[in-house]
């Protein structure tokens, strides 16, 4: 592959031991990936703390980050912490009440909590916002065009076709660093444009039908870039929630809703002024089918209900409060918000709510990501198609499998209070 | 000895190895779905469900899901894998496990291939090669 000298110098490691095997991870990714060369990122980054690398080959110990930090070392570009700051995923906010153990006793949190490595982390120039959904905290984002590194799928799209930023699922500590990526996939403009044109019999609108159309959409794409057509304007929730399902069905970085997205003024801009490989109908059947797959139990009895995959914003969060103000749930519940919009939504007097209805509020992990759910929960109702769609893997054995009800957040709220499920495709 | 068949593609991790295969026909998907210390997909409804791939020529058409794919490559490895097209998540993958992996090939092997056929990987050479059950 290509380098630049300047590459060539530090992966000779003239630069320090931490910018060669930055380096090296980036050339054997550029390897692995058939990219002939680096891009100069000048988007965002981020990166799954506390680790300092996903491929163990390239983990680093603590002395080399303390002597590069005290050299007065700095992320290359805006980097954010995609991940809480605890091993095993644990919770930042709320746990004490979580009533999952071990992770609600403070022994655990304060052994699982790597001071030292955020501290470090956060001299170097990293943004603590501890969350899958950092673009909500963000506070900043890449403009269209730019360069990044991201590394959350049910983010990445985020990037890609909503803000019109360019990544692939790859943020990592070395390209947070060195400001440098393979440049492959998602960075090259050809590879942007829609091969799949998708239809739907129903016009798009709800937050259901978004999750839905997005496994949907995952399954039948896979890798392909699709694009969107006869569907509604999707909110900021639903492109959340499009996002997150696609990249459970399938593995999509980038999609287009021509008059939405910023890289699909027409349909015609999506495909690149190309004929589409495909155009695939996705009629009411279809999705009730992909409903149905999501949906994994036998009788109707509820015995926890989780919100928040991704992690809520804060318009979903008042919605929530306002449903469930004065009402009382029959069955833990957790909402899960990302760590800063925790103590806004506290501001705003949410948390009160929540916690009077008899819900946990939690922040910077789900479910899925600790591993599990508080021991003798045998049946779990969600509103998120990603999160349906990993928690029974937890639960794979015959003596100890695990009941999925999937459905609206309305529905979700409503098996809280009855402790039965009335949800149903409509 | 049964039929072979040679395909040419794109080596992603060097290095040579024969075993048997284990086809998905469906893409993969790992995080919560894959258990990485037993070796096989906890994914509901999957044909490979609980199947062990320790050991065989993991084959399957493409990855899907979160980064979390690469429990793939960090617990108990298949000797190889071959799959139709990738991403970050079978490069990330490939980078923990480490062993000889191919993809872009001139034929998509996925169909040609069944579980119990023998295939040689020769990521070094740039082939796979088929011998039928």
């Amino acid at each position: 592959m290509y380098l630049t000298d300047e590459e060539k110098r530090m992966l000779a490691g003239e630069k320090g031991f931490v910018p060669r095997l930055c380096m090296e991870y980036l050339v054997e990714m550029s390897g692995v990936a058939g990219a002939e060369r680096l891009v100069e990122l000048d988007g965002t980054a981020d990166f799954h703390v506390p680790f300092t690398a996903m491929v163990p080959h390239y983990e680093f110990p603590i002395e080399e980050l303390r002597k590069i930090a005290a050299d007065g070392a700095h992320f290359a570009l805006p980097t954010f912490a995609n991940k809480g700051p605890c091993y095993g995923g644990t919770f930042v906010d709320g746990w004490e009440a979580s009533g999952y153990a071990p992770h609600d006793e403070p022994d655990y949190h304060e052994r699982a909590m790597q001071r030292e490595w955020m501290e470090l982390y956060i001299r170097m120039g990293l943004i603590t916002t501890y969350s899958c959904a950092i673009y909500l905290a963000a506070s900043y984002w890449p403009t269209p065009g730019q360069h990044c590194a991201w590394n959350e799928s049910s983010a990445v799209p985020y990037c890609n076709a909503v803000l019109g930023g360019r990544s692939n699922i790859d943020g990592s500590f070395a390209s947070a660093f060195l400001g440098k990526a393979p440049y492959y996939g998602m960075h090259i403009t050809e590879n942007r444009y829609a091969t799949v044109v998708i239809d739907t019999e129903r016009k798009i609108q709800t937050d259901i039908e978004w999750d839905v159309l997005g496994f949907a959409v995952g399954e039948e794409c896979r890798l392909a870039v699709p694009a969107l057509i006869h569907t509604g304007k999707p909110t900021t929730t639903q492109y959340q929630k499009f996002n997150t399902a696609a990249n459970t069905g399938g593995s999509i970085a980038m999609y287009h809703v021509p008059g939405s997205t910023p890289e699909a003024p027409t349909l015609e801009f999506a495909l690149g002024g190309k004929k589409p490989k495909r155009e695939v109908m996705i009629d009411d059947a279809w999705l009730k089918r992909t409903y149905e797959k999501l949906n994994y139990h036998k009788g109707d009895s509820v015995e926890m209900v989780s919100l928040g995959c991704p992690h809520l914003n804060l318009v979903d969060l008042e919605k929530i409060a306002r449903k469930l103000e004065g009402r009382k749930s029959k069955v833990p519940f957790w909402i899960m918000t990302v760590p800063t919009l925790y103590h806004q939504a506290e501001q705003l007097g949410y948390r009160k709510i929540f916690e009077d209805a008899g819900a946990t509020f939690l922040s910077g992990t789900c479910p899925g990501a600790i591993g599990g759910i508080p021991d003798g929960v045998h049946a779990l109702a969600v509103d998120a198609a990603k999160q349906a769609y990993y928690i029974s893997g937890l639960f794979p054995d015959e003596d100890n499998t695990l009941d999925v009800f999937y459905g609206t957040q309305d529905d979700c709220i409503d098996a809280a209070l009855a402790g039965r499920w009335h949800g149903e495709w409509r | 000895m049964g039929e072979k068949i040679r395909i040419k593609g794109r080596a992603e991790w060097p290095g040579i190895a024969e075993a048997e295969a284990l086809v998905s026909p469906i893409p993969l998907e790992g995080f919560d779905n894959v258990d990485p210390a037993k070796g096989y997909t906890t994914e509901r409804n999957h044909p490979l469900f609980k199947i062990p791939y320790e050991g065989k020529v993991l084959v399957f058409p493409s990855p899907r899901g979160s980064g979390g794919f690469m429990g793939y490559g960090r617990g108990k490895l298949p000797a190889a894998f071959v799959h139709t097209e990738g991403n970050t998540l079978s490069i990330a993958c490939v980078m923990c496990a480490r062993v000889p992996s191919m993809t872009d090939f001139e034929t998509d092997p996925v169909p040609l291939i069944k579980t119990g056929d023998r295939v040689l990987v020769n990521a070094d050479d740039g082939y796979i090669e088929i011998t039928k059950k």
